[in-house]
């Protein structure tokens, strides 16, 4: 053979070797259950979390105070075994459990919870999730920092370098005090002072420090002692400007990193090592469950503090006091978690490692299912799920249930022809729900409301079901009899399968039902969230989750100005019921009140409801203590696996023949019942 | 040949340079960034994480700060999760190789011998059937090969599992269904490059001299017909690492691929920057292997 051909085989037998190389580099003993998570986490910092596959894992690495029982989501004992609330609904004293320890060996104390709600309320952490805490007294006014301060509070400046002996990524040194006035630059233009982005920019904080040093009844640690800093002049004033840049320098004012309404001002606090005492603005019923909720989880403040903001997080540096630790993360492939032996309720945590799998594709891991690869697929594709319902015998694994989200277009009401009520109307009442689910879903609710059903004590108004013949009038009425005149429309939505059917449908019934014409335009996600931020659309896509078993988790959207109302909507008498309601301690008036708001947004309906999600877990049916519920959360230490697959499991209780329909059922008997009693 | 390196290496640069300014430019322009989030965040969260990410200043100032960051090595943080551009192609770079160059081996080792043999039996039934499968095999896109492939080596034959990465039975459908399109390529090219060698003087002789038809295809031939086929190798690797994101994705694959599809919808600059940059650097440097290469094959090849 020629030897200029050795060097071609040469490579080839390279390109083996490195083959072989990286496959050995990626082999691992299985774990005991194997899930699809669905995608690659964005951190194991509980507090800057979102999304639920993150979330999975947050519950499984941490417990909060309470933890949330994973048959109903109900706050149950967690790091607190008990607690007391007060009279007026406002202090809730929880006792924390004496076996709680974090992953180091270090009990669990009441300061731990006071750090990482201040850690949480603090924008640098940039926690998007920090106004579940705003319940909390003061705690908006804490988290909006600057711009949230009026002259005459006590606050705190934070400096930039920690103060010394503490560790090298504590807070900045503290200077406590009240502030006096805050100083706009005379050389700033009206605009400039006006824009939010900038507002630090031109304004001085002038505040009065305080006199004694207070830290003995400070509630935070080490980090937080009063600096003698800052050049103080004649009148015992501290001028201050704020500047990301330590370097930054200013001819009259100290640079600091930001500056907070004093956190001694806000609703929680250590009351010793053992008790943790929460005050709220206003009495809140779910309270509780909220506090169960992953990004309030305590989080340590010594690893923080010792490895850094951003390193912490890593697997070998990770402090965590919840049922299991990450073994190792492999990006995009998967997290391996191990049970903690340190958790105090170990005993009853019954799987040894779990293997949380970051597949994308919902088909890849329907495959995946199939093939016995994985153990729970957390979402099965609509098409997928039609034909798995249909099975005979029916599947043991798969049982769809309502849960708390719902699937609506928006309006915006800022553009002709939908800032007319009517034509609103006219447009929900032309669409059939129940098509469209046909065609692109598989087990979902027609949605009549914006509160999905499951709302406990709650049931939702409801806009009119399809009227074609009506929706017709209502058009003409508004100026466009037989669809003549009206523009031509766009319907604008992110890329995906599911989105374009559902658009595709509504476009169809649209043009059938109103003669009007319609497109579909899909964008982008991105794009389009800033499309629909801007209102820069006729009509688009949008879904909600709720965050907590209340009404208002869906309401408080709309209300006038509300960051994610992007409608443009404004309704006077809506926004009276949803801030009223936020101020009401009795329950039954309160959910009252939301009802009679929600009434108004079903009449003017700046949104069109579509349907209401439903979850479509798959589960081995050897999988113990897997519940439905409204949160589709299922906590991964409840789990257990039992070797005799023919046992009823919790997912699929052997004596309901079809589970899925009958908590729905009952709900829209009920609702149906109310709506009729109202009907005009 | 140093020299030729050197000033390749040097040009590698300036594309970088080029590379990055143009992907800078075009990234801030597509709307929103990387604060964007289904949740409008509040204000004061927004403007720290533009500061963070030094959105707040404009745009020069922006690229100066990027390139002064990347010029000292460092490719950034991504915006969305909280892991250094660095450790993402430090695990799926490894993970997107071995499935890459088994693809490549796949599609040499299958093309090679189709297009060769179609060549020295030119126009016999073998000829028509090999080519006939490679132009299906242009033509239809990896995924659906591989959709194929899953029903009937997974579902129908259980012999192979449906994705994952860890094991060798796990590597071998993806490679498969990114190879063999190329494969396709490959015997096409073989086949023409050695048509056209066939037919020409030297071999003539060699077959004149009494040779075995088989010292005269392999000895004689081959080396020669081979060099289409390695400038086709540069492409080959721009394909193979640009297609595979769709097949890392049916198959589950932790590979760098579907980072970048990612990165570049959730406006993560850092990490859509750092994969432009690392693709450039890849593709630059098989083109100059592949060139380089040249020099090896065929004597007539002088590097300058």
């Amino acid at each position: 053979m020629s030897s200029r051909l050795i060097a071609p085989f040469a490579l080839l037998g390279a390109a083996l070797l490195a083959v072989g190389w990286s496959i050995r580099e990626g082999q691992l003993p299985p774990a005991d259950f194997t899930f699809n998570n669905g995608t690659e986490v964005k951190s194991f910092d509980p507090a800057v979390l979102i999304d639920n596959a993150s979330g999975r894992i947050a519950w499984a690495l941490y417990e909060g105070l309470v933890r949330l029982s994973p048959e109903d989501r109900t706050a149950m004992p967690g790091m607190a075994d008990s607690w007391e609330i007060s009279d007026d609904g406002r202090t809730y004293t929880f006792n924390l459990r004496p076996g709680a320890v974090w992953s180091n060996g270090d009990p669990v104390v009441a300061q731990d919870f006071v750090y990482s709600m201040r850690r949480f309320l603090d924008p640098q952490t940039q926690c998007e999730y920090a106004y579940q805490a705003w319940y909390l007294k003061n705690a908006r006014k804490y988290s909006r920092a600057m711009r949230g301060l009026e002259p005459g509070d006590p606050v705190e400046v934070e400096l930039h370098t920690p103060p010394k002996g503490a560790s090298p990524f504590a807070r900045g040194e503290l200077v406590y005090g009240k502030l006096l006035r805050v100083e706009e630059d005379p050389s700033a233009t009206p605009n400039e002072l006006a824009d939010d982005d900038k507002y630090t920019e031109f304004r001085t904080f002038v505040i009065k420090p305080e006199a004694a040093k207070p830290e003995t009844e400070k509630p935070g640690a080490e980090g937080e002692e009063p600096g003698d800093g800052g050049e103080q002049s004649a009148g015992g004033e501290l001028r201050f400007r704020v500047n990301a840049d330590e370097g930054a320098t200013f001819a009259d004012a100290r640079v600091c990193k930001q500056v907070l309404l004093d956190f001694r001002e806000v609703g929680i606090r250590a009351v010793d090592e053992r008790t943790v005492e929460t005050v709220l603005q206003d009495p809140t019923p779910y309270w509780l469950e909220l506090l169960g909720f992953y990004p309030l989880s305590p989080v340590n403040q010594r690893c923080i503090e010792e490895h850094g903001p951003k390193e912490w997080v890593k697997p070998e540096n990770l402090v965590t006091n919840g049922a299991y630790r990450v073994e190792f993360h492999r990006l995009r492939d998967r997290i391996r978690l191990k049970k903690n032996p340190l958790y105090w309720d170990a005993q009853n945590v019954a799987i040894e490692t779990i293997d949380a799998m970051a597949v994308e594709s919902q088909e890849t891991a329907f495959k995946l299912y199939e093939t016995g690869q994985i153990d729970w697929c957390e979402k099965t594709p609509a098409l997928i799920a039609k034909e798995l319902l249909k099975a005979d015998p029916p599947r043991r694994d798969l049982n769809p249930a309502p849960y708390l989200a719902t699937y609506f277009y928006a309006f915006n009401t800022d553009r002709k022809p939908f800032d007319d009520p009517r034509v609103r109307r006219a447009l929900a009442l032309a669409i059939d729900r129940q098509e469209i689910i046909s065609v692109a879903g598989a087990g979902e609710e027609p949605a009549l409301s914006l509160s999905p059903p499951g709302l406990p004590g709650y049931t939702a108004p409801r806009c009119p079901p399809a009227d074609p013949a009506r929706a017709r009038e209502l058009l003409a009425e508004a100026g466009f009899p037989g669809g003549v005149g009206f523009p031509k429309i766009e319907i604008l939505y992110n890329n995906n399968e599911g989105h374009a059917t559902v658009a595709e449908m509504v476009r169809k019934q649209w043009r059938r039902n109103l003669q009007i014409n319609v497109a579909a335009g899909n964008q982008e996600f991105t794009t389009v969230l800033k499309n629909q931020r801007e209102q820069n659309y006729d009509v688009t896509r949008r879904g909600w989750i709720g965050d907590y078993m209340d009404p208002n988790t869906f309401l408080d959207m709309f209300v006038t100005g509300g960051e994610n109302n992007q409608t443009g909507w404004s309704n006077a008498e809506y926004d009276r019921l949803i801030r009223g309601a936020a101020k009401e301690p009795d329950t039954k008036k309160r959910l009252d009140m939301l009802r009679r708001a929600e009434e108004v947004l079903m009449d003017e309906l700046p949104i069109m409801p579509i349907y209401y999600y439903v979850s479509r877990n798959l589960v081995r049916p050897t999988v113990h203590g897997f519940y439905n519920n409204t949160q589709d959360s299922h906590p991964l230490w409840a789990l257990r696996i039992e070797d005799d697959a023919s046992l009823p499991n919790d997912y699929f209780p052997a004596a309901a023949e079809s589970p899925q329909a009958e908590p729905a059922a009952a709900d829209e008997a009920e609702a149906a019942a109310a709506q009729a009693g109202a009907a005009p | 040949m140093i020299t030729f390196i050197v000033r390749r290496l040097i040009w590698m640069v300036v594309t970088l340079w080029v590379v990055f300014t143009i992907s800078f430019f075009l990234m801030r322009f597509a709307p929103g960034g990387p604060y964007m989030s289904e949740k409008v965040l509040p204000p004061e969260i927004e403007a720290q994480r533009k500061r963070e990410y030094h959105l707040d200043k404009p745009l020069p100032v922006q690229y100066w700060l990027r390139i002064k960051q990347l010029a000292s090595g460092d490719l950034g943080r991504s915006t969305k999760t909280d892991v250094r551009v660095s450790r993402l192609i430090g695990e799926g770079l490894p993970v997107s190789l071995a499935m890459g160059l088994l693809a490549l081996t796949i599609a040499f080792v299958v093309g090679m011998p189709a297009g060769i043999l179609s060549a020295v039996f030119r126009g016999s039934g073998v000829d028509l059937s090999m080519m006939s499968v490679a132009t299906v095999g242009i033509a239809l896109p990896n995924f659906v090969v591989a959709g194929f492939a899953i029903i009937l080596f997974v579902f129908t034959i259980p012999l192979l599992p449906a994705g994952g990465w860890g094991t060798l039975e796990q590597l071998v459908l993806p490679a498969m269904c990114l190879g063999l399109p190329y494969a396709a390529y490959v015997a096409r090219i073989a086949r023409t490059g050695m048509l056209d060698v066939l037919s020409q003087d030297h071999i003539r002789t060699a077959q004149a001299k009494g040779l075995a038809p088989a010292t005269v295809v392999l000895r004689h031939a081959l080396p020669t017909a081979l060099l289409p086929v390695v400038s086709f190798l540069g492409p080959a690797v721009a394909g193979i690492l640009t297609g595979s994101p769709v097949v890392e994705q049916i198959f589950a694959i932790p590979g760098l691929g579907w980072h970048f599809v990612q990165s570049a919808s959730n406006r993560d600059y850092p990490v859509a920057m750092g994969m432009v940059l690392l693709y450039t650097a890849l593709l630059y440097t098989m083109n100059l292997l592949v060139d380089l290469s040249y020099g090896v094959l065929d004597p007539r090849v002088e590097w300058k």
